[in-house]
């Protein structure tokens, strides 16, 4: 944990009657991938907005190499981050999008281009971003995220709306970004898309870290009859399904 | 915050609706003036011995101008909020009163620009038809020139009128976040005071509903006859700059405060 350069201590949060967040701790180490796992409302997209400084937490902190994300100069720079492919204005061309961001980092258009390159949009760059379908729209959002050339990266469902050859080109992709000793950070609720990817997995459930392993420990530890790691996930997240109310029964679906 | 400004006037150049609402706010305005100024016709008056403040006039346009102007402020901000956009560039950029201080930057330029062609296309437009009603040197109208100080200070008021309407929409929308409850807002502001001014019927209430009016204040720097207003142009300006400066304030606090 010492060498972590995302340190997430204790967060908690609350919306409303519903607990997000209920003591999540965990790091992000250098040239891994972490998988972060659990069902939908485990918090695991909450846990990303309140790293990167989008939403702030009740209680708790988060830390990039020691400093809240608020308080980084050059934030793309340090940190890339993909969220929500769809966050764009629809009307601006995919070259655009970038170009703005690039601005904002003191970055140039050769930068844009090169990442645009990197992602296989270059067919598309001039195309209004509202027109692309939403693979393509995770590619741009990705190289949104590789556009400061950051060393931590940080995805939520990056899977998400991607064919069969973009989640090759994707696992790919993380693979080659945590050789280069990036800290990547990737959530998915389907532990299949992890499995040939993370080196390391976290898994989440009502708003806290379950289990916190590498993927090898994963699959061998406990009864030993698991084979994949989705079998090892659904053992830990039995109980830990969606969200709770604070106060309120479990209710009954 | 050179780098801010750099990355919101990238966005201002690169969305598709900048340049169309910056051409309709000058169409606006000088379609608006053009028309009262067609519609005016001297002889009538001129018996009675009545005087038109033409300057005024040629410049009614900007009440049309500015509902435009409220869109396209309305949109830099609210136009992030709908799309999702806004986390994006709270993730580039932390510090979100910078990205809301860079924001107003850009708009007041945008606004400028169009606000002194429109202004400037009023005037050359009332002055190119009003001879034609009858306002002629001869019945004692000189023709509309910015070299007369009264008209210069009404066009160059009605400028920052426009842009200090920018502002107030901006903030307004950097307070509510939904881009049609943003419109509403602002324009309500704008126009129901005069509405009220109109109903009301009690002199002192009208008085004091006037001089806080962010329309009625801000455009009494229009007025180049002594019309016995109740605020004097400088004031006018100070009260429409004190709304937008508030509304700025508050879009500032709900920016920072809230998650994105």
């Amino acid at each position: 944990m010492t060498d972590a350069c995302v340190v997430v201590n204790g967060l908690r949060k609350r919306f409303g009657p519903t607990i997000a967040l209920d003591g999540m701790s965990f790091g992000v180490r250098p040239g891994l991938v972490t998988g972060f796992a659990g069902p939908n409302g485990a918090g695991k997209s909450t846990t990303m907005r309140v790293i990167l400084g989008l939403d702030a937490a009740d209680e708790g902190t988060a830390l990039i190499g020691g400093r809240p994300y608020r308080d980084l100069r050059r934030p793309l720079c340090q940190v890339g981050s993909l969220l929500d492919a769809s966050a764009l204005q629809p009307g601006r061309t995919a070259r655009d999008h970038l170009m703005w961001l690039a601005r904002s980092q003191g970055l140039g258009a050769r930068r844009v281009d090169a990442v645009i390159e990197q992602v296989g949009l270059r067919t598309a760059a001039r195309r209004r971003a509202g027109g692309l379908s939403l693979g393509m729209r995770q590619r741009l959002g990705i190289a949104a995220a590789l556009l400061g050339d950051p060393p931590v990266l940080i995805m939520d469902e990056p899977f998400n709306g991607m064919d069969p050859e973009g989640i090759i080109w994707i696992r790919a992709l993380l693979r080659s970004l945590a050789a280069e000793g990036r800290a990547v950070l990737v959530s998915s609720h389907l532990m299949s898309e992890l499995q040939d990817t993370a080196d390391h997995v976290v898994v989440a459930g009502r708003g806290r870290v379950i289990a916190d392993a590498s993927v090898a420990r994963l699959l061998e530890t406990a009864s030993g009859r698991r084979a994949t790691l989705e079998e090892a996930y659904l053992e830990l997240t039995r109980d830990a399904a969606g969200f709770r109310a604070a106060g309120a029964p479990e209710a009954a679906l | 915050m050179r780098r801010h400004l750099r990355a919101e006037w990238t966005k201002s150049r690169t969305v598709p609706s900048t340049v169309p609402l910056l051409l309709g706010v000058v169409a606006l305005t000088v379609a608006g003036g053009a028309m009262a100024s067609a519609a005016t016709t001297a002889p009538a008056c001129a018996a009675s011995g009545c005087t038109f403040d033409l300057t005024k006039l040629s410049l009614t346009g900007v009440l049309l101008g500015q509902a435009v102007v409220v869109v396209l402020a309305v949109l830099a901000m609210s136009g992030e909020y709908g799309t999702g956009m806004v986390r994006t560039t709270f993730t580039a950029m932390p510090r979100r009163s910078a990205v809301l201080a860079a924001k107003a930057a850009v708009l007041t330029g945008l606004t400028l620009v169009a606000a002194v062609i429109g202004v400037l296309a009023s005037v050359l437009a009332a002055r190119l038809i009003l001879p034609g009603n009858g306002f002629t040197p001869a019945h004692g109208y000189p023709a509309l020139s910015l070299a007369d100080g009264p008209t210069l200070r009404a066009a160059a008021g009605s400028v920052l009128c426009l842009v200090l309407v920018a502002l107030l929409g901006l903030g307004v929308a950097a307070a509510v976040r939904d881009p049609a409850t943003a419109i509403g807002v602002v324009l309500g502001l704008l126009y129901l005071f005069p509405l009220l001014i109109f109903v009301i019927s009690d002199q002192a209430w009208q008085r004091l509903l006037w001089q806080v009016s962010p329309l009625n204040a801000g455009l009494a720097v229009q007025s180049t006859t002594d019309a016995g207003l109740p605020l004097g142009p400088g004031a006018g300006l100070v009260v429409l700059a004190a709304w937008a400066a508030l509304a700025l304030l508050a879009g500032g606090l709900r920016v920072r405060l809230r998650d994105a």
